[in-house]
Formats: C-alpha cells, structure tokens, sequence
C-alpha cells in the first residue's frame, strides 16, 4: 500500500473510532500477521477494534470509501490461515464485542456477541443446567464468532453436532455495511437458510456481530471408558462396532502408538502404557438409567476387538486424567520440534485403518515425524507433524507429504477438512473434491452476499487452476509475504 | 408458448421415453401440457438448458404430497417431475449412511435400511413422499423432536440449478468443512435455487423401545406448562399437544368437551423408556395411547383430498407457547402444538365456496399468533383461491435483497418455480 493510501486509511478509520481503537504502525501489526497456523503470513493495512455492530460498519463504510478489503478475527486461533489480512485488508478484531447479551434459560437459548470465549459461554450457562455444545481443543481461547466462521467442531461433535447445528440466528454487516439479522431464535425461519450458508463461510460473507445459539441440557450422567489396543486397527475396528450396534457416545477418540509415546514422555503424561498400539477413549452420556447397559456393550466390543485392558473413569479426576491424555497430544507433540504442523481431514469410517496406515507411510517416506490423534467416530483424522520450518528442505517435504496426505483421503471417498477449514491453507486443494461447477455454484453464492469480493479475500477459493505443486515459495509458504 | 419446436427440443433434451405430451394438467393454478420425467442427471440438465434457453419455466414436483406448499407460480410451462430419478446408490450399513436418488420414495428407503438397524431421520407425511421432495420442502412429521431438522442430517447432495449447472455440495461423510456449505441453501429453498438430483443421508439408528402415551390435560396453561416439562425429558421423540377438535382423531373415546390431549411417544433404550413410561404415569396420569396414534398425528400433519381446509405453520420460543396458542384456539382452530420443538399446527375449516373473509380472519390469527412466540407463520396448505392474493410466507422477511440476489445468481432465468417462494421469488 503506498503511504497515501496508508494515511488516508488510517485518518479514515481514526474518524470512526479514534486513534486508541485502530492500529496501523507497521510494528504495530506484527502480532496479527498469522493466525495459529504460523506458516502463512501478511501484514494487515490496519487492525481496529469496534466494540457493536454500528461501529463495525461504520468500519467497512469506511474501508469501501477508501477502497480496503476488510476480514473479521476472533481469537486467531484459526488453523487454516482465515483470519489472514490479504490485500493489505484492514483486521476487524471482535474481541472488544465480548458480551454475554442473554441467557434466556427458559428457551434454552443465549445471545452473544462475536468475541464471547467458547468455553466462557458454557460457564455462564452452567448455572442453569445447561452447556453449549461445539467444544473445539482450543475452546478456552477462540471466540464463537470464529466457531461461526469456521463452523467448529470439537471431540464431541459425534453425539451433538458442529457449530452449524446450534447457531439459531445471526446479526451480520454486510459487505456495503448493511446490517441484516437471519435466521430466527425459534429455529424454524422462513426463506432459504442463510445462517446455515453462513456458518463455515470462514468470514467471506460478511461481519458477524450477534449471535443467537442454542443451549443444551447438562447430561444427567457422564462414563468415561479407555480401552488400550494392540494396534490402531482394532481400535478403529471396535469404533465401527460401536456404531454398529446403534450406540451413539458423545466422544470416540483414538490416539495411535507415536501420540502415546510423546504424550507419556511429556508433562501431559496420564499414565498410559507406552507399549500401547492405540488407546480408545470412549465417553457415553444421558439419561443415569441408559449408561451402565451402554458402558457394558462398549466393554464387550473393546473387548471382542482385542482390548487388552478396559478402564472406567470413577471420578471426575480419573475422566480428567484419561482427557488430558487426548487433549495434551498437540501440547506434548509440538514439545519434540520447534513447529506442528496439524493436519484435518475426514473419510468414511471404515476406511480409517487403511488410511491411517497410508498417512503413516507417507510420513516414514518424507522422513517426518508424525503421529495421529483423531475424532475416530466422525473419521476426523488430525496427523501432527512435528517439524523445523528453518530447514528448508523439511518444510518442503513437510508439506508435500501433507498433500499426498489430502489425496489419499480424497480417493478414499472423504474430505480435505473436517473441522480447520479451507482458508488459505488448503485454498489450491479445493479442486481435488470440487470441479469447476461445483466451485462455480459456490461462487455465486459468494457473490451474492460480496459482489466485490472485499470481504475477506483471497480464501476458500483456488488461486490457480489445481496443481499439486509442493514447493514452497511457489506455494506462497515460509515466512513469505503471502499473497 | 409450448410451440412445436420448443416441444421437440425439450423432447430431444430428456430423451423421447421421458417426454410426455398430455391434454393440460391443472397443477397449482397452470395447465401443463407436457411433463418431463428425466430418468438421468445428464437428462435432468439436458431439460433445464433447454427450458433456460428458450425463456421457459418448470413445475418441479416429487411426489406432490406438498405440491400445494408455496405460492402460486407466476408461470410454468412444463411438469417436471423428478420421480424418474430412483434408487439408492450406496448403502453402508457399517457407517449408517445412504445416497439415494431424488425421486426415491421414503419407504423404499426405510425398507432397504430397517434391516441393518437404521431409519431415516425424516417422517412427513403423505405415502408417496420422495427424499428429493421432503428434502426440497424440509418437510417433518410428529417425530421431529426426535429427528431434528431435515437440513441437519442431509451430508451431501447433487443438485442441478436453474442453467442446467450439475453442481454436488457436500460430501458422504459426517463432518465436512469443505467449501461453502450450499447444502443448507437447497434444503427448505422448494427447487426454487436447483433441482436435487441426489442425497447423502445420514441415518439414525432405530430405536430398541418406543411407548405411545397419552397424558389428559384439561386447561391450556397448565397443559402447556406440563408438555414443555415433558418434551425436556430424557427419549421424547413426540411431545405433541392436541386440542379437544381433534383430540378424538388420536384417542377414539376422546370426546371433544374433554379438553386437550398431549401424546407422547418414547423412543430410545428400554431402561429408559420404561423408566420415563413409569415416570410419565405416575405424575401425570400417562395412560397407554391406542395403537397407531402417532401414525394419525402424522395423517393430520398433511394434506386430505375432498376436505377444504387452511393449515398454518406457526413458531413460537417455548415460554410464549401458550400465548400463541391461544391466539389460535381463539380463532376457532384445530390446533397441534409441539412443545419440544416449539412448531404449531392450525387447522382451519372452511366452507366450499371461496369464503375469503374466514380465510382473512385465519391469517390475521396466525399473525397473531406468531407475534405472540416471538415467531414466524407459513400458510402450508390452502385452496388456490385463498392462496392468489396473499404471500402464503407471511411475514415480510428483512433479508428479502440476499434472497432476491441469491435466486437471482442460482436461477438467472426465472426456469425453477418463478413465484413460488418468498415474495414471490
């Protein structure tokens, strides 16, 4: 951006919401530059901090006056490079929009704006028996505007659902600043389904200011189960029988042999035996009277698929112990290098085992350390891959493993994301699930709600026409200005 | 406007075995000479290119079991029926998981699957309902406490738009961020942004106990109160409070004076259901309903041939329940109340001359009623007459300029059901 343009920008902004709320000084901006995945990385034209809807498009009025793109920020815990300010886009960060606005307990409902914390969410409901559901790893940080944008998930989206199936209504700035509100707090609106178009839009569609979610009753009963396995393979074999038999528990996580190895060697240790070739975690909840029959079925199936050992949580402390295992994995894999890469994607259950062994063998050939910890009930695989970005020649063999590792999943009849997004990351993969119609369907779609192409840009959609290329500065990656 | 050349195109398009000419059909206020029953996606396309290029527009219809749920179409030159395209692609037993075609009747479906342990995750009514139709009108029956949304469960589709575009959304996986997801848009939008061709479903499996109960309850607040508190409980797959009009139709010896009736059906582990069987007996009176009661709830949900009848969709947040409904008792309506999910149904009577004054009095009910849940109201179901001079949506919609830019961008030439949707759209 030529200094002008910078100064005309920042006078712009300054005008709508003074000096202390916008940041435009180059070493400023540094901390906005990446989301959490680092790889990717751009200077925004300026980040600024709006605390309500009016302000948010006085905001984008004033970045389509100057002619700005703009892109919406929650926490930035993002895996996939959404919240990345291309074009020079100014950042619109949410977290000064971060209140709880209702919990209206009685319809079972709460209204929030963008920058609530996840977890916070829940906590406030807590006290009318109630939680919100979508509980991604990074829950304790990134904000329900982000879970809208990217339609989280979390470890116990088999039972409940991902963001999409709780958001009810939202309050949104349009590209031209409109403010428009979808969808209805009852959950049957009228017209096609724009909040369910608009939940996973990673931000393209406009600025979410209002957000109306459902809220869900507290279980009754929660059991917690760790079945320890030979091999990953009869781990996944038993996760199918599980669903076999019409047994539907709100988690079912495997972590492979490399995951427990790194675990047990870090400061998430839980105790589980290094020998192992996979671990289980089973966790069922309802009704009290349901759970001790389930918890049977679940032991007999581990058991039949080979289980050398099953465990029961007895108390919330042991539950905790069998989780930190599950939610230490990223923790204790990024411990064994400087960078982790963490990868997402989803194919049809019973092909776990095979497709695990070939991700396994990918990561053998590029000599990478990797290792899986992944949501086994929805097929949701996450292989880590611990690595040094300072060596060029890693990273490059780094991300060329994790296109075979797309491909692979894809020709397995699954899908290159499952809960991170497509972003900038994944944006010249698209074209491996999506021909030229499909993405064109999108498109229109897109330009519907942003003509211009303002909001958010240089995401989701393919730069180029698909091409596996895998090195890295033509692929825009290292810490190379991006796009 | 059907002349001999736009005639032999449209049969080149579909294929001659799938083209048919007939003395005009009166359908939703046209007569349509012709009807076009692609046995293929290719065909499908084939037929949507050739009605956009020649400035025609289409019927779509399923089954037609909710043929009359909509506006009247401003035009439409051809039936385009997507019964042709049946069957079910794949099947996974292991995943629970089902592509089928979109003419595919549900209860093909529901046979092929209950064997494994499965069902389908939808029960509108009408015996000729097709996964592409109820997908289309997101259509539900009694059960959707227990099922969810229609839009909730659909993984995937393959949808042709209004160019003739064959465009697939989604995925056959359970968890998918891929893209944008359109499958939202398709379901609920009635063929008006494309034709579903296909689905990815994800089915649930069948329950191992259910229990028909009927709780009696005499005075609406009390009732409302006692039916929101049970649709809160543990299994509840219907929680549905019926008026003392049509009470009878569940429970024979009802007689209307008695009051309201909530039925309740149990679904889920039999620890449970006998639990909550017992439960529901011992507090509220729960009694056994007769054999078959959900099954005439869901008969209510529908369309019966020969009996003049407007029926109103209402939403309501649970703690204005009781207020919307009684806006509707109030208006002399049969009335359907489901407390889990917060939807009402309002059967209004009417008399076989177009009477528009009760139709007038019906609306400004519903609008009443919705108001009072903080909700929206759709006329479902109306005689063409009571539907020409209304917009059967009801209430204006504040998003109407993305709907109108969304038709726009996904039918650019008015071919899919011009009229039928919001506003006219």
């Amino acid at each position: 951006m030529t200094a002008g343009r910078q100064a005309e920008l920042h006078a712009a902004l300054c005008d709508v919401l003074g000096a202390e709320r916008c940041v435009t000084r180059p070493e400023q901006l540094l901390p906005w530059e990446c989301d959490a995945l680092t790889l990717h990385t751009a200077q925004p034209g300026a980040v600024v901090f709006p605390r309500d809807a009016e302000e948010v498009s006085r905001v984008v009025r004033a970045c389509r006056r100057v002619g700005v793109p703009f892109v919406p920020r929650g926490a930035g815990t993002g895996l996939s490079g959404g919240a990345l300010a291309l074009d020079g886009a100014v950042v619109i960060e949410c977290s000064r929009m971060d209140r709880v606005l209702e919990i209206d307990a009685s319809n079972r409902i709460a209204v929030v704006q963008p920058g609530v914390v996840n977890a916070e969410l829940s906590k406030r409901a807590a006290p009318f028996g109630l939680f919100y559901a979508p509980d991604p790893s990074s829950q304790a940080a990134c904000t329900i505007g982000g879970n809208v944008a990217e339609n989280s998930g979390g470890p116990h989206t088999l039972k409940y659902g991902t963001t999409t199936n709780h958001v009810l209504a939202l309050e949104l700035v349009l590209p031209d600043g409109e403010r428009v509100r979808l969808g209805s707090p009852t959950g049957w609106p009228v017209g096609y389904d724009l909040v369910g178009a608009l939940v996973g839009s990673e931000g393209t569609l406009g600025v979410v200011t209002e957000v109306t979610v459902r809220l869900v009753a507290l279980p009754e009963s929660v059991e917690t189960l760790l079945g320890i396995f030979p091999d990953v393979v009869s781990a996944c074999q038993a996760v199918t029988h599980v669903i076999r038999a019409g047994l539907l528990p709100s988690a079912l996580e495997i972590l492979d042999r490399r995951t427990i190895e790194a675990v047990e060697a870090s400061v998430y240790a839980a105790g589980l035996p290094r020998d192992a070739g996979a671990v289980l975690l089973v966790e069922l909840d309802g009704p009290a009277a349901a759970l001790p029959r389930q918890m049977q079925r679940v032991r007999r199936i581990a058991r039949e698929q080979g289980a050398s050992a099953v465990e029961v949580a007895r108390d919330d402390a042991e539950r905790q112990r069998f989780w930190r295992a599950r939610k230490g994995a990223f923790g204790a894999m990024g411990r064994l290098a400087p960078d982790l890469y963490v990868h997402d994607a989803v194919v049809p259950r019973r092909k776990l085992p095979e497709v695990l062994e070939r991700v396994c063998e990918i990561g053998d050939r590029h000599g990478l350390r990797l290792s899986n910890v992944f949501h086994a009930g929805d097929g949701n695989l996450h292989p880590n891959i611990s690595f040094d970005r300072r060596d060029a020649d890693e990273l490059r063999r780094v991300l060329a493993a994790g296109a075979e590792i797309l491909q692979t999943c894809v020709e397995a009849g699954g899908v290159i994301t499952g809960e991170h997004g497509i972003g900038t990351e994944k944006r010249d993969f698209l074209g491996l699930l999506f021909g030229e119609e499909d993405l064109d369907a999108m498109r229109r779609l897109r330009a519907a709600f942003d003509p211009d192409g303002v909001c958010n840009p240089g995401k989701i959609f393919p730069t180029t026409r698909f091409c596996m290329e895998s090195n890295p500065k033509a692929r825009g990656y290292d810490r190379v200005p991006f796009g | 406007m059907l002349d001999a050349g736009a005639r032999q195109a449209l049969r080149n398009a579909v294929g001659p075995d799938a083209f048919r000419e007939h003395a005009p059909l009166a359908c939703e206020g046209l007569d349509l000479p012709v009807t076009l029953r692609p046995a293929e996606g290719a065909a499908l396309a084939a037929s949507l290119r050739a009605l956009a290029s020649r400035g025609l527009a289409a019927l779509v219809r399923g089954g037609g079991s909710r043929l009359g749920l909509g506006n009247l179409p401003r035009t439409g030159h051809v039936l385009l029926s997507t019964e042709g395209l049946a069957g079910i692609d794949e099947y996974e037993p292991d995943e629970g998981v089902l592509r089928a075609r979109a003419g595919t009747p549900l209860g093909v479906l529901r046979e092929a699957i209950c064997e494994a342990g499965w069902e389908l995750p939808f029960d509108p009514p009408g015996a000729r309902a097709t996964l592409g139709g109820t997908l289309a009108a997101a259509a539900v029956g009694p059960q959707h406490a227990g099922f969810g949304r229609p839009r909730d469960a659909v993984l995937g589709l393959d949808v042709v738009l209004g160019d003739g575009t064959r465009t697939r959304c989604g995925g056959r996986v359970v968890k998918n961020v891929t893209g944008y997801d359109l499958v939202k848009l398709h379901v609920g939008a009635l063929g008006t942004l494309g034709v579903i061709e296909a689905a990815w479903v994800r089915l649930r499996p069948l329950p191992e106990r259910t229990a028909e109960l009927l709780i009696p309850a005499p005075a609406l607040e009390a009732a409302v109160e006692a039916a929101v508190a049970v649709a809160l409980r543990p299994g509840v797959r219907v929680a549905a409070l019926v008026d003392g009009s049509l009470a009878p139709v569940l429970e024979p010896a009802h007689a209307p004076g008695e009051g309201l009736l909530l039925l309740v059906e149990l679904a889920g582990d039999t620890p449970v259901v006998e639990g909550e069987a017992t439960r529901l007996a011992e507090k509220l009176a729960a009694r056994p309903a007769s054999r078959g009661a959900v099954e005439r709830l869901r008969d209510l949900h529908g369309d019966v041939a020969d009996e003049p009848l407007l029926r109103f969709r209402v939403s309501a947040l649970p703690a204005r329940f009781a207020a919307a409904a009684a806006e509707l008792l109030a208006a002399g309506a049969g009335v359907i109340a489901h407390t889990a999910t917060g939807l009402l149904l309002a059967r209004f009577p009417l008399p076989d001359r177009a009477d528009e004054t009760c139709v007038d009095a019906a609306w400004r009910a519903a609008r009443r009623a919705a108001a009072a849940g903080a909700g929206d109201f759709v006329l479902e179901s109306a005689p063409i007459w009571a539907r020409e001079a209304r917009d059967v949506f009801g209430n204006a919609s504040e998003s109407l300029p993305l709907l109108r830019a969304l038709k726009q961008r996904f039918d650019p030439d008015g071919v899919l059901n011009p009229g039928r949707f919001v506003a006219g759209l």
